[in-house]
């Protein structure tokens, strides 16, 4: 039973990640490769919140997903206007140096030792939630929230707006909107769900280092996104469902551990290969890829 | 010393120049954010290692072989993954070749493991000019990608192949009205750069030793080189590539190579920002 709850915490984790990198791969087609650079920051900015400066927990969850939102803007207000390539290449270069500071901070970040024993958020300062069960409720409970939003947020003028920006940016500009503001509140949003995962990562696990966050992660959040399909938040559930579920599948056909991480791998390179060749919506995508 | 600093820069920006030429290859004529460039790079030394310490054939013979195997590998992503995409978006190409280079990272993973592998042990033999070292295998760097960047500079200039790449760099349609098989300048693009990513990674390789995830930062280093020389033109990597060496070197020198890699991504974004065309590009029109 303990294996299925903590399925279902590290399937709304990933979902939260690739609900979030949709709002501005699917919705807006800025191909961003720097995600897991926001939920490194967000894990790095819990311990603060939590192990430094002991703040509740609906406090420290503001102050997590606030902080993140103002670095997104480390990357969206040079990122703007830049087009295609370009734009790929500017994300790639902040999760790099995001990375290579977490990295190499050693003063401030314990660098590769990682910091273990953060401490469980205390609910209104009275339920301290440790243990499994606390946090199935509390990531089911964050889950939602994510997809209630995310949701409305697709369907609402805004995410058409998002979708004015991928079919067609220039028409969208020639209509008076500015899609320079949008593209920068698009970004924030996103770095805000992604900073709920950041939390809910670094306190289920209570020990984080930087490799959680390197390029790979980005691009296996990515690779989630396609194999469920951009659009719709339904692609999401299935790409999150996808990635958790396949290893654990592996598992028990009972291959040796050192071959089935590659193997695992291995099939979700040939996943999206294939996916993109035949069915670039992906599972259940409601757009293909820009 | 900070001389002994600038070479090694030197010689290490000629490995980039290299790299990054084979990438502005496919970039260039193609517009593909070839990813998979980082796996070949990684890919061509395990072939070397196979062949020449594995089997114990010669080390030139093992070197063109690897080399003659990476090149396969690059024309046939090409003609598997990339060219049935042709009429999709580069952000599904794109995607698509995240995925070949996860197959092929983890692949290599498999057969030959995670660690770090020496083709070649033993110290190399150097060479001291006053208070300058260095070693043969760094010579032989050098000297080697400048020669293969300075005779495709000619090939380029001068023969039809050269023409009929930069009329693909250009405009491919226009080629493809005039009767020119657009297909065949690409596969033989493709196996070009393929080739000159093999010599440049396994002349690094047998100095150094490889990992089956050294690709990523050569390739980067190798696309920032591009950008920041300009994207388009042919002279540009090569140009962009001693830069950077040249300023890592500068960084290792000033503060520690731990931030090598932030340092050059730094510069790409200040150029993104303040010349996106780069050093040699033309400001075009964006649209």
């Amino acid at each position: 039973m303990n294996y299925v709850f903590h399925l279902i915490v590290m399937l709304a984790i990933y979902f939260i990640l690739v609900s979030s990198t949709n709002l501005l791969v699917g919705m807006t087609n800025l191909l961003s490769m720097g995600q897991a650079a926001f939920y490194g920051i967000s894990a790095y900015l819990s311990v603060l919140a939590l192990n430094v400066l002991h703040l509740p927990l609906i406090v420290s969850l503001v102050f997590v997903m606030f902080l993140t939102g103002v670095f997104s803007l480390f990357v969206s207000l040079p990122a703007r206007g830049l087009k295609g390539d370009y734009f790929i290449l500017a994300t790639l270069g902040f999760q790099l140096i995001v990375y290579t500071v977490l990295y190499n901070w050693v003063p401030v970040t314990r660098g590769p030792y990682g910091i273990p024993g953060i401490q469980s958020p205390k609910f209104l300062g009275l339920v301290e939630i440790s243990g499994l069960f606390p946090y199935v409720v509390f990531s089911l409970m964050l889950g939602f929230i994510t997809w209630f939003c995310i949701n409305r947020l697709i369907k609402s003028p805004f995410g058409r707006n998002l979708k004015g920006i991928r079919d067609n940016e220039l028409s969208l500009k020639s209509l008076g909107r500015n899609t320079d503001r949008i593209k920068i509140e698009v970004f924030f949003i996103s770095s805000l769900f992604i900073a709920l995962a950041g939390f809910l990562y670094a306190t289920y696990i209570s020990y984080i280092d930087p490799t959680s966050f390197n390029l790979d992660e980005s691009i296996f959040i990515l690779t989630a996104l396609m194999i469920g399909g951009t659009g719709g938040i339904k692609g999401s559930v299935y790409g999150a469902l996808f990635v958790i579920l396949l290893p654990e599948l592996l598992r028990f056909v009972g291959l040796p551990d050192s071959i089935a991480a590659n193997l695992r791998q291995i099939i979700y390179g040939l996943a999206i290969i294939i996916l993109m060749r035949f069915f670039p919506k992906g599972l259940a995508g409601e757009q293909e890829l820009k | 010393m900070l001389l002994q600093f600038l070479i090694n820069g030197l010689i290490i920006g000629s490995i980039y120049s290299l790299v990054s030429l084979g990438f502005a290859l496919v970039y260039n004529t193609t517009k593909i954010f070839h990813i998979a460039y980082a796996v070949l790079y990684m890919f061509s030394p395990y072939m070397l290692m196979s062949f020449y310490k594995e089997l114990g054939w010669p080390l030139l013979l093992s070197f063109i072989i690897a080399v003659l195997i990476t090149t396969l590998l690059s024309f046939l992503v090409d003609r598997v993954v990339y060219r049935p995409l042709s009429d999709k978006s580069n952000n599904i190409v794109l995607v698509s070749s995240l995925g070949v280079m996860i197959v092929l990272i983890n692949l290599i993973a498999m057969f030959y493991g995670n660690e770090t592998k020496v083709i070649k042990s033993g110290i190399s033999q150097t060479l001291e000019i006053g208070h300058i070292i260095i070693t043969y295998s760094q010579l032989t760097q050098f000297i080697v990608s400048l020669v293969i960047c300075i005779i495709f500079l000619l090939v380029l200039k001068f023969t039809r192949f050269g023409i009929e790449t930069r009329a693909l760099r250009d405009d491919p349609e226009l080629c493809m009205i005039f009767g020119r098989n657009i297909h065949k300048t690409r596969s033989l693009l493709f196996i070009l750069s393929g080739a000159f990513v093999a010599i440049g990674s396994n002349l690094v390789a047998l100095d150094v030793g490889m990992d089956p995830y050294v690709g990523m930062p050569m390739f980067l280093n190798a696309m920032v080189a591009l950008i920041i020389g300009g994207v388009g033109r042919f002279e540009a990597p090569i140009l962009g590539g001693f830069i950077i060496g040249i300023l890592q070197a500068l960084t290792v020198w000033l503060f520690s190579s731990r931030w090598e890699d932030a340092i050059v991504f730094l510069l790409l974004i200040v150029f993104l920002l303040v010349r996106p065309q780069g050093i040699m590009g033309e400001k075009g029109r964006q649209v």
